[in-house]
């Protein structure tokens, strides 16, 4: 486990101490919390069914046909017919519902008729539904996470790699360092975009959702790796002229160890403060590949997707759009908070003067 | 400093590029295939055959169908410019060849140009003259006679003349087309067994297949420029892409109104010739139709809203009751008037086309379920108001000919079951959907081109797994959806043909065994184990049976009605019980919004009619056009127009 230095403490006393963006982290924390538990809280699944004597916990296990419950087809299980159906015998069997009964995916309509319907507390749509009568928290609840997730799985792989070649780049330097800033400055150019649209349109829609996720997000670590670099770059070879580093070299310390026990340490700093910000890019690129058609494939719930429903429905249905903005303004907003703190709790210089 | 020599290196290339290409056209340019084409006539004396007006039986009975109704409305007026939108932009210019069968094609060809003579839109089995001014039927020996009105022009001013027939069996059968549909109808006695030249003016033809049709069918021909593809040779494709095909019709499109990838504009020839004719002059009374390329259906209703498009066809229940319903402002102050028109003509069929030559889908136990586990009953209802109605086999509409008792099979969750089971998938996975003994999931890729209809795939999709079935759900733009099923790189694709007022169903092109492997069948009967499948072709299905292919030469070789209603109905049987294809559902009527500037006649539009805009009856009123945005403004109201259209209603 890494030995915390008394330095970093600080900057995380400090980091506590900026309420605004530690708020907005402990408020992160717990919606990642629920996404993680996100099945319990939204899903056409009950959390518990009594049945005959016997629990039922339905959620993450096998789909239950519905001649488990004593109905007469061999599909999944309805489980707000059940429940009334149970309500109705008035029995000894329950069923226990999520605040949401509802999967991303069903068309849902209350009238018979699939369209827009405003937000009803009654039937439990609590955002309304979108224009094939489909829950709308639901199918913005799953897309969120799905945004989400993946931000913090881009974040992540874009860091691994931007740290491993842009330290490298500055410790060694030479011919590597030039080899790799060329390598770089082409790859860098590529458009990113475009890239994505083009490997989209030639992968098969037969790959499973996840596998397509897969791809897509390592097309975008592909594509954005290289900005990391650049700044990994410039501070290891700050610190690699630095005498401590030297110290270390003469006492006999290996390369790996330089860079991981000496150097990385006084770089994260600048590191760190990037990272909300990665996670904002990869949010807005997710959900613009799938306003503009290209990312994940229908009916799979997401953001750009119920923001593609909500223009194209402004004037007839504006509850699908309203929801799908204010979602992305929070998440964003409060990724930016995280951020700002972050800054400025790693900030040498406790009091700065913009000019 | 590097920037600027990159655009310089640019430059020079491109110069260079350019002077490549003027060469090259410039050598090409000079090149004249009259004689090529003389002499192709010459080596088929039999199919090309050249008379003198003596040889032209004398007992003909000449009709010239002067006596139908008028089409369109005397109250028309010339004029006007019309907005209207296109999803893609067109691939080529050109009417034949790779590409060119795509959604632009009735503005250069199907609605814009003429043949012969053309079937009556409100009178059953009548035909109007067209390009001919009178024609003759001689049923015994198959063969049609005509006389071309002496003023048919096309529009370069050329005179359209009997050659002009003769060179398009020459321009039909040239490989260079690349057109395998055209090399083999308009082949040497393939369909035709000839065509004669008794002057300029005069031909007939004559059919190896003498069938009920035939006159319909000869009628239709629509003649090539022959002055216009002199050039013609192997690069055909590539030397026509862009290139505008004089018409004998009444639109051109201008090189300086094709903007590629944004905007493409008709014009009207002020003098066109047929303009005074009978049957012609109160249609076509735009005078220039302006269609930008708008990708997004929703942007093209807003732009609508806005005034900018003239019309905008309402089909989907979300437009005609959410979007634009009758308390809308601008229908209820009259500005833009809505319209219902039921027509009476065979549907586009719209359903889920199987492709069998996939793994899976190759079994009948399989396509059958899919059949069962297709919820079409719930889309109608739910998803289309129950406005429309189910389609039942894919050859709906045609009268006689169409099977009178077969019914589409509904969705029965439990038969699906069986019919999987049949094919080994009886246990259900974690999310229940099917597996069989090797752990191959029941899932298939369900594509389309149709943008504006992913929804009903969605729904489709969520009942199906029920059925314990996956449908993995692959929305295209037209264009590429369109190419997918062409290369046939489908599973399953939804998609509809659109259909011509034809007497009989064809099902050579969608099902025919030619149209789905390059060799299907060995000289013994039995299925090749080499072959290929057959692009560019239209069975989707790629359904090959020797037993369906005799079937269908019988009947496309018949001349006896009786033999081919018979016939038609056991081969849909037969498509039926194959059930490689899911019948969706028919729309019977057309909805359409239009600007109170935009008029339709007072019977609106006529019964064979498969859109509104088809027949070219409307018109513009551009007085209307400033009064109506003026009174928009100023908050003025008309009195609101939502009409219904039922004279010619059928269910």
């Amino acid at each position: 486990m890494l030995n915390l230095n008394p330095e970093t403490i600080k900057k995380f006393r400090r980091f506590r101490q900026i309420k605004r963006g530690y708020y907005s982290f402990l408020l992160l924390i717990f919606l990642v919390f629920l996404f993680l538990i996100g099945e319990l809280l939204v899903n056409n699944r009950a959390l518990i069914v009594k049945y005959e004597g016997s629990l039922y916990f339905p959620t993450y296990t096998a789909f239950h046909p519905g001649t488990d419950f004593g109905l007469p087809y061999s599909y999944e299980t309805n489980y707000r017919e059940l429940k009334e159906r149970f309500a109705e015998q008035g029995g000894d069997n329950w069923v226990l519902l999520p605040l949401v009964p509802y999967s991303a995916n069903e068309n849902h309509s209350t009238t018979g008729i699939f369209r827009p319907e405003p937000p009803s507390a009654q039937y439990k749509h609590y955002l309304g539904t979108d224009t094939t009568s489909r829950d709308i928290l639901a199918r913005l609840f799953y897309g969120t996470r799905t945004a989400l997730f993946f931000a913090i799985a881009f974040t992540f792989a874009v860091y691994s790699i931007g740290i491993a070649i842009g330290a490298s780049m500055g410790f060694f330097g030479g011919m590597f360092d030039l080899l790799f800033q060329r390598v770089i400055e082409i790859w860098s150019n590529v458009p990113f975009l475009y890239m994505v649209i083009i490997i989209f349109s030639v992968i098969p829609a037969t790959f499973s959702i996840l596998t397509r996720i897969g791809i897509l997000l390592t097309v975008m670590v592909l594509f954005s790796w290289t900005s990391m670099t650049y700044y990994m770059r410039t501070e290891t070879y700050k610190q690699k002229s630095r005498d401590y580093v030297a110290s270390a070299r003469i006492i006999g310390a290996s390369n790996t160890r330089i860079i991981f026990k000496h150097i990385l340490p006084n770089v994260l700093a600048t590191l760190v403060t990037f990272m909300p910000f990665t996670v904002i890019a990869a949010i807005t690129a997710i959900t613009a590949l799938d306003f503009l058609g290209f990312g994940l494939p229908p009916p799979t719930p997401s953001l750009g997707e119920l923001l593609k429903q909500g223009t194209s429905n402004l004037r007839t249905a504006p509850w699908i759009v309203t929801s799908a903005f204010g979602t992305l303004v929070v998440l964003l907003t409060l990724v930016t908070f995280i951020g700002e703190a972050i800054r400025e709790s790693f900030d040498p210089k406790k009091f700065t003067v913009y000019k | 400093m590097i920037k600027l020599l990159g655009t310089g290196f640019t430059g020079v290339l491109l110069a260079v590029l350019l002077v490549a290409c003027g060469g090259g056209a410039g050598e090409q340019d000079t090149r004249d295939n009259t004689q090529e084409v003389l002499d192709y006539y010459a080596a088929y004396p039999d199919f090309f055959r050249f008379r003198t007006l003596a040889d032209l039986p004398a007992d003909l009975a000449w009709e010239n169908g002067m006596d139908l109704p008028d089409l369109g409305s005397p109250l028309a007026v010339k004029g006007g410019t019309q907005y209207g939108s296109v999803q893609d932009f067109p691939r080529t210019l050109r009417f034949v060849g790779p590409d060119s069968n795509g959604s632009f094609r009735p503005w250069i060809l199907d609605d814009v140009t003429l043949g012969l003579a053309g079937l009556h839109p409100d009178v059953d089995g009548e035909v109007y003259p067209q390009l001919a001014r009178e024609w003759a039927i001689d049923s015994e020996s198959g063969t049609v006679y005509a006389r071309l009105d002496p003023a048919a022009r096309w529009s370069t001013g050329e005179p359209v003349t009997v050659d002009d027939y003769l060179f398009m069996f020459f321009f039909y059968q040239s490989e260079h087309i690349v057109a395998p549909w055209y090399n083999n109808y308009y082949g040497i006695n393939i369909t035709y067994s000839d065509i004669t030249k008794y002057d300029d003016h005069t031909l007939s033809f004559t059919l190896n297949d003498n069938r009920p049709d035939l006159r319909d069918r000869v009628l239709a021909l629509r003649p090539v420029p022959q002055h216009f593809f002199r050039a013609m040779g192997e690069d055909f494709v590539e030397r026509y892409q862009w290139s505008f095909v004089p018409t004998t019709g009444p639109y051109v499109i201008r090189d300086q109104d094709v903007q590629r990838g944004r905007s493409i504009t008709l014009t009207r020839l002020e003098d066109w010739w047929a303009k005074d004719n009978k049957y012609f002059r109160n249609r076509y009374n735009v005078d220039r139709v302006v269609l930008n390329v708008i990708r997004d259906s929703n942007n093209v209703f807003e732009a609508f809203k806005r005034g900018d498009i003239d019309q905008f066809a309402l089909n989907l229940a979300e437009h005609w009751y959410e979007k634009l319903p009758d308390n809308d402002p601008d229908v209820a102050n009259g500005y833009i008037h809505k319209s219902v028109f039921y027509n009476d003509r065979p549907r586009p069929t719209f359903g889920l086309w199987i492709n069998t030559a996939r793994p899976l889908l190759d079994n009948r136990e399989v396509r059958l379920g899919i059949n069962y586990a297709t919820n079409w009953d719930l889309v109608i209802s739910n998803f289309f108001r129950g406005d429309f109605s189910r389609m039942n086999t894919s050859s709906d509409g045609y009268g006689e000919f169409s099977h009178p008792t077969l019914r589409a099979r509904p969705y029965d969750i439990d038969r699906a079951l069986a019919h999987f089971a049949n094919a080994g998938f009886t246990t259900r996975g974690r999310d229940g959907i099917l597996v069989n003994d090797q752990g191959q999931r029941l899932a298939f890729t369900l594509s389309t081109g149709y943008e504006a209809l992913r929804d009903i795939l969605t729904i489709l999709r969520e009942e199906a797994a029920r059925a314990g079935i996956e449908f993995r759900i692959e929305v295209l733009d037209a264009t590429a959806g369109w190419h997918k099923v062409q290369e046939k790189q489908h599973d399953i694709f939804f998609s509809a043909f659109g259909v011509g007022v034809e007497m009989f169903p064809r099902f050579w092109e969608t099902y025919h065994s030619v149209n789905a492997y390059d060799q299907a069948f060995l000289p013994d009967g039995s299925v090749n184990p080499d072959r290929q499948i057959q692009v560019q072709s239209n069975n989707l299905e790629s359904l090959a049976s020797l037993e369906f292919d005799r079937m269908i030469e019988q009947y496309d070789r018949s001349g006896d009605r009786e033999e081919m209603i018979e016939l038609a109905h056991r081969m849909t049987q037969y498509h039926h019980e194959y059930a490689s294809f899911v019948p969706g559902y028919v729309q019977d009527f057309y909805r359409m919004g239009h600007w109170r500037w935009l008029r339709y006649p007072e019977f609106f539009n006529h019964r064979q009619s498969g859109a509104a805009t088809e027949l070219h009856v409307h018109w513009l009123d551009t007085d209307l056009k400033e009064e109506t945005m003026a009174a928009r403004r100023a908050g003025r109201a008309f009195e609101p127009q939502v009409r219904v259209f039922d004279q010619f209603r059928v269910h």
